[in-house]
């Protein structure tokens, strides 16, 4: 997570000032979860380190849903939920699992060339911008909401854990 | 069909003296010496214009300004007066005044101003509605505001965030380009608050330290303030230390834990902030502190149909410190060379321009030949000057690049360039 910490840091940033300019958290609220989210960096704990998931869960000044609702009024977003998505291994599209969880974001399909990403991050442009250039632009964004999301990377952990099992086995 | 004035002073002399001037000028002129009445007046009948004095017992001129724009905003005013502070004189034009004459007057800029002053009410008044975007044709906000006039969208939009922010609770920061004039938007919004209770302290590169910024802050609390609001001017400027300290005041801790009156920080710094966080201009720290509630400050080309106006109150300014006898004004053409300016360094390159025109004594009327002249010399006084100020910029840029591209490792920078680290961190500074 360290090699991500410069995007953690950019995407909090502009994802926090996002939600206070679409109104759906205000300054104050921020201003806490903005010290919280600095604990966290400086504690190393970068998976932690999250102003959404402060707001949302520890001080509660978020609700998900409206922000879920606002992806898809005003950001014309669609929404997936991953639980009942089959989701494979992301080696073979060479993205590094740590960088899913900095940035709250997984790719659960790639189909023709486009990949398709899931994402509680998609209101911080560094985040949309890093994929982006990432996969060279060939992305279609999908909103998720942050339990979704967490259980997916688990997921995709696991089958990485198995990949590595049967790799030492052989 | 001969326009029509109406005329209030208090001081009868004066009102007939100028009853004369205008009525020898073809107009019709109505001349009541009490602004009640003047207002009831103003009701019922149709002006083209409005000539009035500002110190009267009943009631000040641009309080009987506010009260007949309420009533007909379309209606152009001038103010005459014997001595006005340069402030008032701000407020006045921010609000909408179309002259201001200090007695003595030259009768001759006072008919020439009245005319163009109808001549552009009428135009505004046959435009379309939503029409082209006019010097007149500002955004009414509910509160003062000068360090834009706010007749442009950027400036108005603007002016109404930082309003809705007034009452942030720790931090703010304005982020803009070089040369914006953060003193007097702070000095703005220290006007949202009418109670004497708000403090603002101003520190900058040259002098900030804890003893300095402490003292401030216990003089604020000394004077009866009940909260303290520490403008930190240029931080990109600051030294890694005063950054550190800047870190502490926002957050209210080390030596401002124990501050017994409530603190808050502005961060004013001009440039990308992305960019300086990427160069380690801005650490961690203040990056995050500096996202909580960040307004962008509009650069003068985005507001052209502002700048007419603050060159305007730029010239009532320098007149002022130069103790002129009258305020120069500027031919409609020359003011319209200030909005087709880009103003690369913003307020500081607009205040030295007009700054440039009244050293070089302009005369009553300010002509486009001159403001020409002065956007010329801003511009470079000559292709050497240009071309050495131009090299300078992009030096520091390259240099920039060098320390982004090296992870901001100042040494294998200075390496790269062949030079020293001093070398380097002076030109990063």
């Amino acid at each position: 997570m360290q090699q991500h910490r410069a995007l953690i840091l950019r995407s909090n940033r502009f994802l926090g000032s996002a939600l206070v300019d679409k109104g759906l958290v205000a300054s104050a609220d921020l201003e806490s979860a903005n010290g919280k989210f600095m604990e966290a960096i400086q504690s190393a704990d970068l998976k932690r380190a999250s102003i959404l998931s402060t707001l949302l869960f520890e001080l509660k000044s978020l609700d998900e849903s409206r922000l879920l609702e606002y992806l898809v009024d005003e950001e014309r977003l669609g929404l997936v939920d991953l639980d009942f998505l089959e989701l494979d291994s992301l080696r073979p599209m060479n993205v590094d699992i740590s960088l899913c969880w900095a940035s709250s974001t997984v790719p659960f399909d790639h189909v023709e060339g486009t990949y398709m990403l899931a994402s509680c991050y998609y209101m911080s442009a560094p985040v949309v911008k890093h994929w982006e250039d990432l996969l060279d632009g060939r992305v279609l964004w999908y909103g998720t909401s942050t339990a979704s999301l967490s259980r997916a990377l688990e997921r995709i952990e696991e089958i990485h854990e198995t990949e590595d099992a049967a790799a030492e086995d052989e | 069909m001969p326009h029509s004035v109406l005329i209030l002073d208090d001081d009868a002399d004066f009102n007939s003296l100028l009853t004369d001037i205008f009525e020898q000028a073809d107009y019709v002129v109505t001349s009541l010496t009490d602004p009640v009445e003047a207002v009831d007046v103003f009701r019922e009948t149709e002006y083209d214009l409005v000539v009035t004095d500002h110190k009267m017992p009943e009631m000040t001129g641009a309080e009987f300004m506010k009260v007949i724009k309420k009533i007909r905003p379309e209606v152009p005013v001038i103010m005459v007066s014997g001595y006005l502070e340069n402030d008032t004189i701000r407020e006045l034009i921010g609000e909408g005044v179309g002259g201001v004459f200090l007695k003595p007057l030259n009768i001759f800029s006072l008919l020439e101003r009245t005319s163009e002053l109808i001549e552009e009410a009428k135009k505004l008044s046959a435009a379309p509605e939503g029409g082209d975007e006019g010097e007149d044709a500002g955004v009414q906000l509910g509160f003062a505001f000068r360090s834009y006039p706010c007749k442009s969208g950027a400036s108005a939009s603007f002016a109404e965030r930082l309003h809705s922010l007034r009452n942030f609770k720790s931090t703010l920061s304005l982020i803009g380009e070089p040369g914006m004039h953060y003193r007097s938007i702070c000095e703005d919004i220290r006007g949202f608050y009418e109670t004497d209770a708000e403090h603002f302290i101003y520190l900058s590169a040259g002098s900030f330290d804890e003893a300095q910024a402490l003292a401030l802050v216990e003089a604020g609390q000394k004077g009866g303030a009940e909260r303290v609001t520490c403008v930190l001017l240029e931080l990109e400027t600051m030294s890694d230390a005063q950054k550190a300290l800047a870190t502490k005041l926002a957050k209210h801790e080390g030596p401002f834990e124990e501050v017994g009156v409530a603190l808050r920080t502005i961060f004013c710094i001009s440039g990308d902030l992305d960019s300086l966080f990427d160069e380690g201009l801005i650490d961690e720290n203040l990056y995050i502190l500096m996202g909580t509630a960040e307004v962008r400050v509009p650069p003068l080309r985005d507001c052209n149909v502002d700048v007419g106006v603050m060159a305007q109150q730029l010239v009532v300014e320098i007149a002022r410190e130069k103790s002129l006898a009258s305020v120069p004004r500027f031919e409609r053409s020359a003011r319209d060379l200030f909005r087709q300016h880009t103003w690369e360094r913003n307020y500081e390159e607009l205040r030295a321009a007009v700054r440039k025109i009244i050293e070089d004594n302009p005369g009553d009327v300010i002509t486009h030949a001159a403001v020409k002249s002065a956007l010329r010399v801003e511009e470079g006084a000559s292709p050497r000057t240009r071309f050495e100020s131009h090299l300078s910029s992009q030096q520091v840029d390259y240099i920039r690049a060098a320390s982004v591209l090296f992870g901001g490792d100042r040494s294998k920078t200075a390496s790269f360039f062949g030079t020293d680290v001093t070398a380097v961190e002076a030109k990063m500074k």
